[in-house]
């Protein structure tokens, strides 16, 4: 990346969250992903003249369950807003959304920015209704309004993320939240989760923001990272070429084979969306006591297992991160909790060793079969030393391959696996190792610290990786110093 | 028999001396034979009610028990949804649209075992006071069938008037239940808002639309807004107070009744008008009820205030209509711009189009704070001026129509037409309870009525003074002239 | 008098998507201008610290729904008032995707 010690990249989030409710927003239709096209419709999501809206309680309740896990002030008076825009997918040509008076304001997010961890600010966040589908043919358009009217929240960020990385970690920490919430499916190919980016660079020191411009239709997170890195080139690229450039707003998408943002529309003028109050809802009214009963109710949010992971059980922030955004891996790794002194290795086991053996059959540690107390097993046979690190990697590819055999069961039926701790046969094997190496003994002795590693690795190898790592270092430090 | 009451009909219906059947018969027999002249029906759904009358008369040999409405015939504004008929609003633009759902008001009203007898004529999508402004057909006033009858619901208020139905539901925006009700001699009554469901009424303003009664009597009235008037869970402006059994209100005396006159906010009425009104005043007087003067000069600004609200709600409420998911889509459309810009050419009628710009304009940047704010701040001033009046009296007695019934065509200008409804436009702009009944007639027999007001939920109240005042006198029963060769 | 200009009436009927025939717009630009010049009369109150009137409803309370499954709108039903519809949805001319 170019120039940023130059330039300072400004971001600001816009993410849009599907509720997981039963029914939609305004109405009774079922919110269900994936059926036939205009299957889950009623007269309200249908735009059906003489149809009204009508709140979904638990919408209200999921969105003041993630103001309060995000500690932002409850309104306990919110309204609703018409937003008058034209588009097929828009039941009545007016999106019912809050505009003036949001239900959540403020409220921040802490998460890990690779090993350092940083809190960003949410501006406010707000229940609306999604429009319908369309879908694209040749010759014509299909309109399907099963999405149409299902709940969603949108939360604002303040502009306060100058990093590609700063983003994704942003999008990751509120999908752990509406996850921990059990709010959202979060599912961002079925279109549960979307982000909308605004970008903008300025020189460093700069207070005044440039002009920005938002990207769309970023369907993963690694998309909107390279999404994200591409846009601060462009920008960075056309200030240096032209100082008193003026970028000029408009909606860019971006191209995932060219890796560059691309214009889709300028906004000359401002879309004027004509915001008035919603005619047909009073304005929506929360007592202190419903929002303190949803606040002592809360589970466990990702901020406090974060929290104990690093504080209590001495883990890394990237690694805790690592977890966090992934929710079923993160429960995973709490039923192991339960059977393992070591929970740093478990970790590292968990998020490292075992997510990459499994990463090509696409299988999560939920669906490969193998059962959580079986990584702590294999961990406590490492600490105990039975096992080496390495002949643990083999037992862990065939825990893969045979999922639900214990790593006890796979050590006992394997007499390679078995450790060497016969101080003979330990011994006899550095003995070899000393004769074949005479070179190293002398690099040993002229305070070469490598030629002790080097040594250890040579009779690790012909011991095919079975030695008690402890013997054998204190064997071969008694020969050595016995030379 | 036409002329019987609702409440007449149920009571000779559930003593089993006279069928549903016949009922619903007789009041076709009519409506073929009258509605040529009138054109108060848009459609009629004469299989459907035969069906029903039959289930009805079905019920009571079987001695089950039957609605408050058992086979009376009942007309509905056609802009509130009965399910499987079409439900036009008066525009081309919904010439083919069958209603998918009913109304909650004709759910109810069926659940008391209504018959619906068909849809009738309004100005298109509610707005206007004429009912000229339908993409079908003029209806006109049974009082002299060259004159409109009021508008917007001047179908159903043409109908009751003629006698071809006892009762029918209009919708009332900024009059459209009143007006016509008083330039044809009935009674016409916009609850307090709320009070009635909204859920399919086709909506106009949605702060301001009622749906509302139109009967020749009150105690018709007064029953039918037992049935129709009580909390909705799929229309979350529903007032959740329970229904009231306004009947019994009705019979308790009229004493110690208060009167507010706004005096100087009817200087301008003409002579007929004016003694017209004073001569109610002064029945009302001696029935026992007290006047007071009030002020209520801010109702000036109500049509101004009207004018700004509703075209910006109806702006909003009709941009559903683009020619995609229902009603007519233009032909020449090839493009999805076309679709829109070209259906609606196609489908909205003039008044409807200068609304929805007119709607469009007071919403947008740079002039919604000067129009649309402005105006929400001036209603809330009209509200407050109603609680200082409602604080010295019970009722405020005010006129209907600056005029009696006038020649179709009369109006060219649209703001003369809006200035004619400033009695009217107050009531919907503070959600008040309002009727409309009978005061008697012009030199040239033309009704006039008197209106009633009372503060939110004081729809008994309101029901009640008219009772005394209606009972008082005999305008609701003489029907119009133009009746006398009947058939049956 | 308060006049709208032939530009204003313009860009209105493009907002509304109205396509309005020439006599139709010169008869709008008349009307409109004339109710606005009417409207305008409301400048003169004072409203000053008046609170907007958001909702008529004097008693406030919420109206909201159980999170349940009902009403539906079958869609052979739906379709049935669809200008054009095809595999189950409405049919519109191509659209430029967004």
């Amino acid at each position: 990346m170019s120039n940023l010690h130059e330039w300072e990249p400004v971001i600001g989030l816009e993410v849009h969250i599907q509720l997981n409710t039963k029914s939609k927003m305004f109405s009774s239709a079922p919110n269900r992903f994936g059926d036939e096209p205009n299957t889950n419709i009623g007269v309200v999501c249908t735009g059906q003249p003489g149809s009204l809206p009508v709140i979904n309680k638990e919408a209200v309740r999921k969105a003041v369950q993630f103001g309060c896990a995000v500690g932002a002030e409850i309104a306990l008076v919110s309204t609703f807003d018409r937003k008058s825009y034209f588009y097929p997918d828009s039941p009545r040509n007016f999106q019912i959304t809050q505009f003036e008076n949001p239900i959540i304001l403020g409220g921040s997010i802490e998460t890990a920015v690779g090993e350092e961890i940083k809190t960003f600010q949410i501006h406010h966040a707000h229940l609306e209704d999604d429009a319908g589908m369309l879908k694209h043919f040749t010759s014509f358009a299909g309109v399907d309004y099963n999405r149409a009217g299902v709940p969603l929240i949108e939360i604002v960020s303040e502009p306060c993320m100058h990093s590609a990385a700063d983003a994704v970690a942003y999008a990751n920490a509120i999908k752990a939240i509406m996850e921990y919430l059990n709010a959202s499916d979060c599912n961002m190919e079925e279109g549960s989760l979307r982000c909308d980016c605004n970008i903008s660079i300025r020189k460093r020191g700069e207070k005044q923001l440039r002009n920005k411009i938002e990207i769309k239709n970023m369907n993963s997170f690694r998309n909107m990272e390279m999404a994200i890195e591409a846009e601060i080139e462009r920008q960075i690229a056309l200030y240096t070429h032209d100082p008193d450039a003026i970028i000029p707003k408009g909606t860019y998408r971006f191209d995932l084979e060219k890796k560059e943002t691309v214009l889709m529309r300028l906004k000359e003028e401002a879309e004027d969306y004509r915001y008035f109050p919603e005619p047909d809802l009073p304005p929506l009214l929360l007592s202190l006591s419903f929002v303190e009963e949803i606040k002592k109710t809360l589970p466990e949010l990702p901020k406090q297992r974060f929290h104990r992971y690093i504080e209590e059980l001495q883990i890394s922030p990237y690694s805790a991160s690592l977890l966090l955004n992934d929710k079923p891996l993160c429960d995973y790794f709490e039923e192991a909790l339960a059977h393992t002194s070591n929970p740093r290795l478990l970790c590292n086991w968990v998020t490292v060793e075992f997510v990459g053996r499994l990463k090509d059959s696409g299988k999560t540690m939920g669906s490969s079969g193998i059962p959580p107390n079986h990584l702590a097993e294999l961990v406590s046979l490492i600490e105990k030393g039975t096992i080496t690190g390495k002949i643990a990697k083999l037992v862990a590819d065939e825990m893969v391959l045979a999922p639900g055999k214990s790593p006890n069961a796979i050590v006992q039926e394997n007499p390679d696996y078995q450790p060497v701790s016969d101080s003979g046969a330990i011994e006899k094997i550095v003995d070899e190792v000393l004769q074949e190496n005479p070179q190293s003994i002398a690099d040993f002795q002229a305070k070469k610290t490598k030629a002790y590693t080097y040594l250890m690795g040579q009779a690790m190898k012909k011991s095919r990786g079975k030695a008690d790592p402890s013997i054998l270092n204190a064997i071969l430090t008694k020969k050595l110093e016995s030379l | 028999m036409y002329q019987l009451s609702a409440n007449a009909i149920r009571d000779l219906i559930l003593k089993g001396e006279i069928s549903a059947l016949t009922m619903v018969q007789t009041c076709l027999k009519r409506i073929a034979h009258h509605d040529k002249e009138v054109g108060a029906f848009l459609s009629l759904c004469a299989e459907r009610a035969v069906e029903k009358a039959e289930k009805v008369d079905a019920k009571r040999k079987k001695g089950e028990p039957l609605g408050k409405l058992a086979g009376v015939p009942i007309a509905i504004k056609d802009n509130i949804h009965v399910e499987g008929l079409i439900s036009t609003c008066g525009s081309r633009f919904l010439s083919n649209y069958r209603a998918p759902f009913s109304s909650t008001v004709v759910e109810l009203l069926e659940q008391e075992d209504a018959i619906i007898i068909g849809k009738t004529n309004l100005d298109e999508f509610a707005m206007g006071s004429t009912t000229e402004n339908s993409a079908y057909q003029v209806t006109k006033n049974p009082w002299d069938l060259s004159c409109t009858p009021g508008g917007s619901s001047g179908g159903s208020a043409a109908a009751v008037s003629a006698r071809l139905v006892p009762l029918a539901l209009g919708s009332d925006t900024g009059g459209s239940i009143r007006q016509p009700a008083a330039l044809t001699g009935v009674v016409g009554f916009k609850p307090t808002y709320g009070r009635v469901s909204r859920f399919g009424l086709v909506a106009y303003g949605s702060s301001l639309d009622q749906i509302g009664p139109l009967a020749a009597s009150v105690a018709d009235t007064a029953l039918i807004m037992e049935i129709i008037g009580r909390h909705c869970s799929r229309d979350a402006t529903s007032i959740t107070a329970p229904s009231e059994n306004y009947g019994k209100q009705l019979l308790q005396g009229l004493q110690g009744v208060t009167i507010g006159l706004p005096t100087s906010f009817i200087q301008d009425l003409s002579k007929e008008a004016k003694a017209n009104f004073m001569q109610a005043v002064d029945l009302l007087k001696s029935l026992g009820c007290t006047t007071v003067e009030i002020d209520l000069s801010l109702l000036k600004q109500s049509i101004a205030v009207y004018y700004i609200l509703a075209t910006a709600e109806a702006s909003t409420n009709l941009a559903r209509f683009d020619g995609i998911r229902y009603g007519i889509r233009s032909e020449r459309a090839k493009t999805l711009d076309e679709v829109y810009e070209f259906s609606k050419q196609e489908g909205f009628g003039p008044e409807v189009k200068s609304r929805i710009l007119l709607g469009t304009y007071v919403l947008s940047a740079g002039f919604q704070e000067a129009y649309y704010r402005k105006a929400q701040k001036v209603r809330t001033l009209i509200m407050k001026q109603f609680a200082s009046a409602f604080a010295n009296c019970q009722i405020i007695a005010m006129p209907v129509s600056p005029f009696p019934a006038f020649p179709i065509g009369s109006f060219q200008d649209p703001l003369q037409m809006y200035l004619q409804d400033i009695y009217t436009i107050a009531a919907n702009l503070a959600g008040l309870p309002a009727i409309s009944v009978p005061s008697g007639f012009s030199q040239d027999q033309k009704p006039y009525g008197l209106q009633l007001l009372g503060p939110q939920m004081h729809d008994g109240a309101v029901l009640h003074t008219a009772y005394h005042y209606e009972q008082a006198t005999t305008f609701s029963q003489i029907p119009p002239r133009f009746n006398n060769e009947v058939l049956g | 008098m308060f006049e709208l200009q032939e530009d204003d009436i313009e860009k209105l009927s493009k907002l509304c998507h109205i396509e309005c025939t020439e006599k139709e717009k010169k008869k709008l630009r008349q009307n409109l201008s004339e109710i606005l010049t009417y409207a305008a009369q409301l400048q003169e109150i004072n409203t000053e610290g008046v609170a907007p009137c958001n909702s008529v409803l004097e008693n406030r309370k919420n109206s909201l729904r159980e999170d349940e499954i009902g009403d539906l709108l079958p869609r052979e039903t739906f379709l049935n008032n669809a200008p054009s519809h095809t595999g189950g949805m409405i049919r519109v001319p191509p659209v430029i995707k967004f």
